[in-house]
């Protein structure tokens, strides 16, 4: 059976699609998971997602959809781990105060000096990696997705002062590993 | 301490803001339409229900609305042939309860002490029964 030339327009349509949106659909889910494997299967099925409502993403609107897509769907994946997370983490911060935590780190003037080689885009991308996921989601939300803290507690279903504390840790656990 | 937390807030941002995506594996493209391909080839009713033709739709709606039907008569049917039963056991539970009136009277009618000691007596002769049973348990199969 011949495939008729509509469709097949129509799958070359969404060939480019994918082409050109599938690096920030899997960078997304790469940062949020910290794990390739789960990254390529959470882009596989938003791609899926987006195949069946493909006639509605041809705008410029696309990106955002994607965008939402992916981060709730790599936030669903973690969901099972981030209870455990949530637990050990609030036992550790209890106490933790509204805005600043009770801990004091020296910040460096520059962390890699020059951020543009192949090699200190990997140290990044690898000290991102090895961070816990407590630390690593809510940075990667709000550096990378521009959330607000305010949206990231909400996302998260964590408090705010959490969030704040879980970021700054990450920052400086960063830090630490990139001088 | 604000200040420190500031700086480290911007040299993080643009660390990671410099950081350009990371590519997709080669395969994903490729695992994306193998699925789809093997979505489409799939029988009508292995599909959502939206992608069903429309007469199959329609069927099915039709059929569901006689399920609810044959399963509404059912309960009513059911509900029906329970009636009778719930008379018969309203006459035992008057009955039950004449039982227990009869009980009460009987028992107001024994001397407390009587009471008290047939308590007691049931209490001491559990009390050596148990302790009977945990001696021979602990002599026989220690």
């Amino acid at each position: 059976m011949q495939t008729p030339p509509t469709q097949l327009a129509h799958e070359a349509d969404f060939t480019r699609f994918m082409r050109a949106y599938q690096d920030m659909v899997y960078s997304t889910a790469a940062r949020l998971t910290g794990n390739p494997v789960q990254a390529e299967d959470i882009a596989q099925h938003v791609f899926l997602k987006a195949y069946e409502n493909f006639d509605n993403l041809r705008g410029p609107e696309a990106g955002g959809w994607l965008k939402t897509v992916v981060r709730r769907t790599a936030l669903n994946h973690l969901e099972r781990y981030r209870k455990r997370w949530k637990f050990f983490s609030e036992l550790r911060h209890e106490d933790a105060a509204d805005d600043a935590p009770d801990f004091e780190i020296e910040t460096p003037d520059t962390l890699l000096a020059d951020l543009d080689t192949e090699e200190s885009r990997a140290r990044v991308e690898r000290a991102l990696q090895d961070l816990p996921d407590n630390y690593r989601v809510p940075l990667v939300l709000y550096h990378f997705e521009e959330l607000s803290y305010e949206e990231i507690a909400a996302q998260l279903g964590a408090s705010l002062s959490k969030v704040k504390t879980d970021i700054f840790r990450g920052r400086a656990a960063m830090a630490k590993n990139l001088t | 301490m604000q200040n420190d937390s500031e700086k480290l807030e911007r040299l993080i941002d643009r660390t990671l803001r410099a950081q350009p995506p990371l590519r997709a594996p080669r395969g994903l493209e490729t695992r994306v339409l193998n699925e789809l391909a093997r979505r489409a080839a799939l029988p009508w009713w292995r599909k959502s229900f939206a992608h069903w033709p429309l007469a199959a739709r329609a069927l099915f709606v039709l059929a569901s609305g006689v399920f609810i039907k044959l399963a509404l008569t059912g309960v009513t049917w059911m509900s029906d042939a329970a009636a009778a039963p719930v008379a018969s056991v309203q006459n035992k539970a008057r009955i039950a309860s004449s039982l227990v009136e009869v009980g009460a009277a009987v028992v107001h009618a024994i001397p407390p002490q009587w009471l008290y000691f047939g308590v007691a007596f049931g209490a001491a002769m559990y009390a050596l029964l148990f302790g009977l049973g945990a001696t021979a348990y602990r002599t026989l199969y220690k």
